[in-house]
């Protein structure tokens, strides 16, 4: 008997309710045992909508309305309640801390079994099979706390599996989590896979993870259309050019071969990791020399189209800062968290920052980046004297002369957020510096130009979308005239498309002469967008300098963290040995068509 | 079957990691409201009791202790439940210190801070009265006054110990179990509950970082309660907008995995009421009457 799809969408469109246009719209599609599909679409196409469907949480539970008829394993969706579906499809979200329940390990995997009845001998066979395969089993006695982002995505995962469900949803399973625990979970979905029990459905950016192990890609489009389905590698090679255009993000290894074949090298077909970007390089017998970094071509992973930078800053950026001079001085910086008993998280850091520079603080989780920077800033105060921002000490200093040298935007822009309206949320730090009302009203109105925020300038401010928020914290951040800005993960949980937009931004501040420092995870941003890299492990700073020779050298490994995919596919290159210091997109070569 | 191959092959260096099974997190385990006493249970008897056994014997007795007067009752039940939780809880040597000398100095200190506070014309006419232990300007602390926030230190106190006979020997889980098993309560509300218990240190810590933000956004200008009213009114809508976004998403990931789908669920730990609940019930407050009745308003 030829079994029937597990999945089987029908002219599925959902409007949220609220919303004018329903996104996804009219998308139909099957999905068969054994099956690893990646839904891949614009921010904003509906792919978590979609994903909610999948097993009845969409009409069920989220007050959306369905069109179409999505059948899970024959049964339509709509007519049957979440917690029949949950027998035949399990679901893995985002964020690992809004799943967590219970209060061990074990009792978390046996929370869906014996929700759903099954017999305890039962539940805890099954518990015992899912940890051991996520690696998880001799922490069942633990509380889901103690474990990383990493394991516990990989808690969400067991207590899927032992749901016991053939079909296996995850939605941006990873966009949570730092490097080590990207690993972790795609170690464990690559396991998944190989076996070919399960149907899995993923909605995933970080294509560099996830692109070794699906079969079938289906696409939708910025209205929520499906446009493309069709089996995984085929489709990101071949039409490539048509998903860049729907906005969709393609692996750097793949944009930058197109990139490479736009400068009149053709690498044919295009890879799609960085080994086969590696394979593809050496398989050639001539490369033309790469550029340098400090050439004006700009080109990034998040906007390959080069273009020529607007050249070097102006040297003026107000009385405070002069380019080229030292911003920001630490000497012998040392923090704990929680009081003075507190454990040490930042231990004897010395470092200078350069005005003018873009500086990017990289680590694992819980290298004390972040403390790193908030002490840097005077979020948390450091020692007496051992931070100097601008002749000041952050953390002893007025408020309106802290705002007046440094600007801080936390990871979520809300938190910051204090006024009721976009506009006199960008008067209050210039009342703070006691800016008279008629000297404040032509500074908030350039800000809010310069931000695209003119419109919404009587709007709430939590009521903005998420990629306002950032801009209107990054705002209220410089309005005392702050040349320096610092940045807590400000791409943590987005999706390319607003970490570019993001990005692009901090980049046009950095050209017009702000010092910029970011902590961040992601590798390829930074070494597409940042200057210098301050690489921290366990609290001490491991080194510090000019992005391309910390890059090349050995400081990233020793940190526990993992090169970005352009330097993994060029570091091993036997042929071009010239090409082994290409850790950025604006290092390939253009051709002399783009760079005239 | 769904997991997919056998072993725990994809991480055999977390497999390999020496676990210390038997107590993970002593140190924060008193803290821990989820933590289990797995280990403990079966070498006092306390662990083997129903929690709700453990809650139903003391609480009549507090009952009592409240509305008495006086020291030896109060006295008598403090010296009761620690013998109590000497002998059927497991505590670390550090807790017995704090049980045995902890609990005197306290209910010393104790009369000293509710006596100050007591009229000393509601105690004129107690012959203790008359002693003046200290005096400062017209002001006296007499005896009398000291005996009847010792009285009131020592109630409290007892009212605390005899709620630990349940509290440190049953866990936030196994109270929601016994309640959902035995008095029914609708599995739903318990284990949201418990669930809930986990939102509070993730809020703390969230409003730790609004305080934070708004800090660097320089609102803590101005001193005083108006300005700290303010300031606490700022981080209402953050803390709230993430709160509600919070609980949507633990709400889907709940009704996902198959959450309230049926009336009821399965339960791996049974927690029945068993005949030496009700031996332990009995005795406990036949103990608790014949120390009540000799020791009543003396």
């Amino acid at each position: 008997m030829p079994p029937a799809p597990l999945l089987d969408l029908d002219r599925v469109s959902i409007r949220h309710e609220g919303a004018e246009v329903a996104t996804p719209v009219d998308v139909s599609f099957e999905v068969a045992r054994g099956e690893v599909v990646l839904i891949l679409g614009p921010s904003g196409c509906g792919k978590s909508t979609l994903t909610l469907a999948l097993d009845g949480l969409v009409p069920h539970a989220v007050p959306a309305a369905l069109e179409g008829t999505v059948r899970v394993a024959g049964l339509d969706t709509s007519e049957h309640p979440v917690g029949v579906l949950s027998e035949h499809v399990a679901m893995v979200f985002q964020d690992p801390d809004a799943q967590i329940v219970t209060g061990t390990v074990l009792d978390e995997v046996c929370f869906a079994p014996e929700n759903q009845l099954v017999e305890a001998s039962e539940v805890l066979e099954r518990a015992e099979r899912a940890l051991k395969l996520v690696g998880l089993w001799d922490r069942r006695a633990e509380n889901p706390d103690t474990l990383s982002g990493g394991g516990r995505q990989r808690l969400a995962i067991a207590c899927a599996l032992a749901m016991a469900a053939p079909v296996l949803v995850l939605d941006e399973p990873t966009a949570n989590l730092d490097p080590a625990g990207i690993d972790e979970v795609y170690a464990v979905l690559r396991e998944l896979a190989s076996v070919r029990d399960h149907a899995v459905v993923l909605v995933e950016h970080n294509l560099d993870a996830a692109v070794d192990l699906v079969d079938r890609v289906i696409v939708l489009d910025a209205g929520g259309r499906l446009v493309i389905d069709g089996p995984a590698r085929e489709v990101l090679r071949e039409r490539a050019d048509e998903l860049v255009a729907l906005g969709v993000w393609l692996p750097v290894s793949t944009l930058a071969a197109m990139r490479l074949r736009d400068a009149g090298i053709v690498l044919d077909p295009l890879p799609l990791t960085p080994s086969e970007l590696a394979e593809a390089l050496d398989a050639l017998p001539s490369l033309p020399a790469p550029l340098s970094a400090s050439s004006p071509v700009r080109s990034t992973a998040l906007s390959p189209r080069p273009t020529l930078s607007m050249g070097p800053g102006t040297g003026s950026t107000g009385a405070i800062a002069v380019i080229g001079e030292t911003a920001i001085r630490a000497r012998d910086l040392s923090v704990r968290r929680g009081g003075r008993r507190g454990p040490i998280v930042v231990e004897g850091v010395d470092l200078d920052v350069t005005a003018g520079d873009f500086l990017a603080i990289v680590g694992t989780n819980g290298a004390g980046k972040t403390s790193l920077l908030q002490a840097l800033a005077g979020v948390i105060p450091a020692p007496r004297g051992t931070v100097d921002v601008l002749g000041v000490d952050p953390a002893r200093c007025a408020a309106r002369e802290r705002a007046r040298r440094i600007g801080f935007v936390f990871q979520n822009p809300e938190h910051q957020f204090i006024a009721p309206t976009v506009a006199e949320e960008l008067a209050q730090g210039l009342h703070l510096q006691g800016v008279s009302e008629a000297d404040a009203e032509p500074r908030v109105e350039a800000m809010l130009a310069r931000f695209g925020l003119e419109s919404l300038r009587g709007q709430h401010p939590f009521l903005l979308s998420g990629g306002q928020k950032r801009r209107l914290s990054v705002g209220t951040a410089l309005i005392a005239g702050a040349p320096v800005l610092a940045l807590d993960e400000p791409t943590f949980g987005q999706d390319r498309a607003r970490a570019s937009e993001l990005l692009d931004m901090l980049r046009t501040l950095n050209d017009d002469g702000t010092t910029v420092l970011v902590v961040t995870h992601d590798l390829q941003l930074v070494a597409d967008y940042a200057s210098h890299i301050a690489v921290m492990d366990s609290g001490r700073l491991l080194g510090v300098g000019p992005t391309v020779e910390v890059l090349a050298g050995p400081l990233v490994e020793q940190a526990g963290l993992r090169h970005p995919p352009l330097a993994r596919a060029t570091r091993g290159l036997a042929r071009h040995t010239a090409w082994h210091s290409v850790t950025r997109m604006s290092q390939l070569p253009v051709s002399s068509k783009a760079s005239s | 079957m769904t997991a997919a191959g056998e072993g725990g092959a994809v991480f055999p260096e977390l497999g390999a990691a020496p676990v210390d099974g038997s107590e993970p997190h002593a140190a924060s385990a008193a803290l821990d409201p989820f933590a289990e006493h797995r280990t403990q249970r079966p070498s006092r008897f306390l662990y083997a009791l129903n929690p709700l056994a453990k809650l139903a014997a003391p609480v009549p007795v507090m009952v009592v202790v409240m509305f008495s007067r006086g020291i030896a009752l109060p006295l008598a039940f403090i010296v009761f439940a620690a013998a109590v939780l000497l002998i059927g809880a497991r505590l670390s040597g550090r807790a017995i210190a704090a049980l045995l000398l902890g609990i005197p100095v306290v209910a010393l200190v104790l009369g000293v801070t509710f006596g100050v506070w007591i009229d000393p014309s509601s105690v004129a006419d107690h012959p203790e009265a008359s002693i003046t232990l200290i005096s400062i300007g017209d002001w006296d602390f007499t005896l009398a006054a000291y005996l009847v926030g010792f009285a009131t230190g020592l109630r409290i106190l007892a009212i605390l110990l005899l709620s630990l006979i349940a509290g440190i020997t049953s866990t936030g889980t196994e109270f929601v179990r016994s309640m959902v098993q035995n008095l029914r309560v609708p599995y739903r509300l318990g284990y949201t509950a418990l669930a809930a218990l986990r939102f509070v240190p993730r809020f703390g810590h969230e409003l730790e970082i609004i305080r934070a933000a708004h800090r660097v956004r320089g609102t803590d200008v101005g001193r005083g309660p108006v300005a700290a009213v303010r300031r606490s009114l700022g981080y209402i809508v953050p803390l709230l907008a993430s709160a509600i976004r919070h609980a949507e998403r633990v709400a889907l990931a709940m009704d996902a995995r198959a959450f309230g789908a049926h009336r009821t669920r399965t339960e791996r730990h049974l927690s029945p009421w068993r005949v030496r609940d009700t031996v332990f019930v009995a005795c406990f407050l036949a103990v608790s009457v014949v120390i009540a009745v000799l020791t009543w308003g003396r």
